[in-house]
């Protein structure tokens, strides 16, 4: 019997041979992320363990993205305490506002994820890193503090589920709508739970890195232990300019075992939204055609990288923001930031009346800039719709695509992009 | 052998309402973080030690307890400093499943009839090495998955951080 490629990631960092499913090893760590709101946690915890040096200097990756830039003197205070923090452990790789942008995007975009290997992060988005043919997996405070002192983590072998994804993408149909599309489709019922989801197939072939992202990125909210796409040329070309490192293409075996295989053809795949409250429940975007919102937001480690906010700007192109919505784009790192503006996409967008703010979670965990209000009706292309996850517990979410929200926003009310006249 | 009184909880808990977004920042110490814990879970548990004032031991609760993905483990900091000393659930959501065991509370896996099969203040004996979960309320027995030897080791270790101290004092090994 074969492995999966996330069996042989986890043979090979646990010096293994075989792994199987149900079987607990203690792997290496290629990096381990952690972040400004929990880092210093991590760091005292690490300490707390008789030790002062963490094991790698380069691959203990810090990063400011929850907090920054401080909009109150008790963010600013604690990013005094982490940036105090970081400095005394002479961590290599520190992401701080300037250089700043969304830890898994930071991750991924400069390399400190590598294929076949396994990444952690503090963050449950950590599951983005299997878009480079890494495992990606997100731990709490305590197993970060383990991993910063031995470069090392536990983990139980994971079952495995296949998607193979056949058929062309639509124009304005995005990644997030297939993530959301499988969402409503499994429903969360703990058939997931703890597996790693393999997708595959001609359409996972055919998709961008960013789609990639935005596609692993969401398996964390299935209940999935992580998502990977096998590294191919996609991934060589995006890695090819951010790593010296040496890696290899590695892939599950033909005879791997499976628990479930799903086969989807994207080729009729619709615009799909989340209703507020529960991320399965799921509609396309017919059934929600002319529902009104007053806030729209595209950004996150989900949805706000440099294609997210080309679509926008070839929506709204010479077009206006609706005058009862408030549109805002979080750019995921300072980066993307730049090569949108470059693109000139920024120009395009602010021109439409989006008002453009510096890399950040921004209001997609509730803490930071753009929080939802009272009464407030979101259209986002961030990851998570529960109550108050973006504020106030009196607001309401609809998650969906950025075109979707971009196409919304044009007309104040809920539209299909693919009948939108651009 | 633990006893005490359980509380049921509503399918889908999330860690979310276990611990508002407002604490998210606070410091992991289970005393401040139990003071509101569950406070978005019911609007009761909505003021300082509501959740813990009750006094129960036990949490029983049906699918994805602990879910909608936050890694914090305020989450569980939390339960303990309210006194909670296992939570038996249907399914658990993995971050937490993974943090419970790093703190060495049992989160065990239990019957798929235990949710429908307990009230709030219904007296449970856990039996954690036969893996037998009695209500004596109702008289009743369930049975749970069995736990692996590591997250037991770990437990008596009281936690993966005074394990791994261990070991790196004596200079064994992390394998």
């Amino acid at each position: 019997m074969g492995m999966t490629i996330t069996e042989k990631i986890m043979a090979r960092s646990s010096g293994r041979d075989k792994v199987i499913p149900g079987e607990l090893v203690w792997t290496d760590i290629n990096s381990v992320m952690t972040m400004d709101f929990l880092g210093k946690q991590c760091f005292d915890k690490f300490r707390s363990l008789g030790k002062t040096e963490v094991f790698d200097k380069n691959k203990v990756i810090c990063v400011s993205d929850h907090l920054v830039p401080p909009p109150t003197q008790k963010f600013a205070n604690m990013l005094n305490e982490w940036r105090e923090v970081v400095k005394q452990h002479d961590i290599t790789n520190f992401y701080d506002l300037g250089r700043q942008g969304i830890a898994h995007q930071i991750m991924v975009e400069q390399g400190h994820v590598l294929p076949g290997t396994i990444s952690i992060g503090t963050d449950s988005h950590a599951n983005t890193y299997g878009a480079v043919g890494a495992v990606g997996n997100a731990i709490g405070v305590t197993d970060a503090a383990v991993a910063m002192a031995t470069g090392k983590a536990w983990f139980r072998i994971p079952k495995a589920v296949k998607f193979n994804i056949t058929g062309k993408w639509q124009p304005w149909v995005m990644a997030k709508d297939l993530s959301l599309h499988i969402m409503g489709m499994v429903h969360w019922n703990g058939h997931l739970l703890y597996k790693t989801l393999e997708f595959t197939g001609p359409a996972i072939s055919s998709l961008s890195m960013a789609g990639r992202m935005t596609l692993c990125n969401m398996t964390v909210d299935l209940g999935a232990k992580n998502g990977i796409v096998a590294p191919d040329v996609v991934t060589e070309r995006y890695l090819r300019r951010r790593t010296t490192d040496e890696w290899d293409f590695l892939n599950s075996d033909e005879d791997a075992e499976y628990d479930m295989v799903y086969d989807i053809d994207i080729s009729d795949l619709a615009p799909t939204i989340a209703l507020p409250g529960k991320l399965d429940d799921t509609v396309t975007v017919d059934k929600l055609i002319g529902k009104k919102f007053n806030k729209a937001f595209v950004g996150t480690c989900t949805n706000g990288r440099l294609e997210d906010i080309a679509i926008m700007a070839e929506i709204m192109k010479d077009k206006q923001v609706h005058r009862d919505v408030n549109m805002i784009l979080v750019p995921a790192s300072q980066t993307v930031y730049l090569e949108a503006l470059q693109a000139g996409h920024l120009e395009t967008l602010i021109k439409a009346g989006v008002a453009i703010d510096t890399p950040s979670c921004a209001s997609c965990a509730g803490l930071h800039t753009g929080v939802a209000g009272d009464g407030d009706i979101v259209l986002s292309a961030g990851n998570r719709n529960m109550t108050g996850r973006m504020g106030s517990r009196l607001a309401q979410v609809y998650l969906t695509s950025p075109s979707v929200v971009a196409a919304s926003a044009i007309r104040g009310e809920i539209t299909d992009p693919r009948t939108f006249d651009i | 052998m633990i006893k005490g009184t359980c509380w049921v909880a509503d399918d889908y808990v999330m860690a979310y309402d276990i611990i508002v977004s407002e604490y998210w920042t606070s410091a992991i110490d289970p005393i401040e973080n139990s003071k509101m814990v569950m406070a978005g879970v019911k609007e009761e548990f909505n003021k300082e030690n509501a959740f813990k004032d009750r006094g129960h031991t036990f949490i029983v609760a049906n699918h994805n307890f602990a879910g909608g993905g936050k890694s914090i483990e305020h989450v569980i900091t939390g339960l303990m400093g309210a006194g909670i000393q296992a939570v038996f659930a249907t399914s658990f959501a993995r971050l937490q499943f993974r943090n419970a065991i790093n703190y060495g509370l049992p989160f065990i896996t239990s019957d798929d009839n235990m949710h429908v099969g307990c009230e709030t203040g219904d007296e449970l004996e856990y039996h954690a090495d036969k893996g037998i979960i009695k209500n004596i309320t109702k008289g009743t027995e369930f049975t749970s998955v069995p736990v692996a030897p590591f997250v037991s080791e770990v437990s008596e270790a009281g936690g993966l951080m005074n394990f791994v101290r261990e070991k790196l004092a004596k200079g064994q090994p992390i394998e």
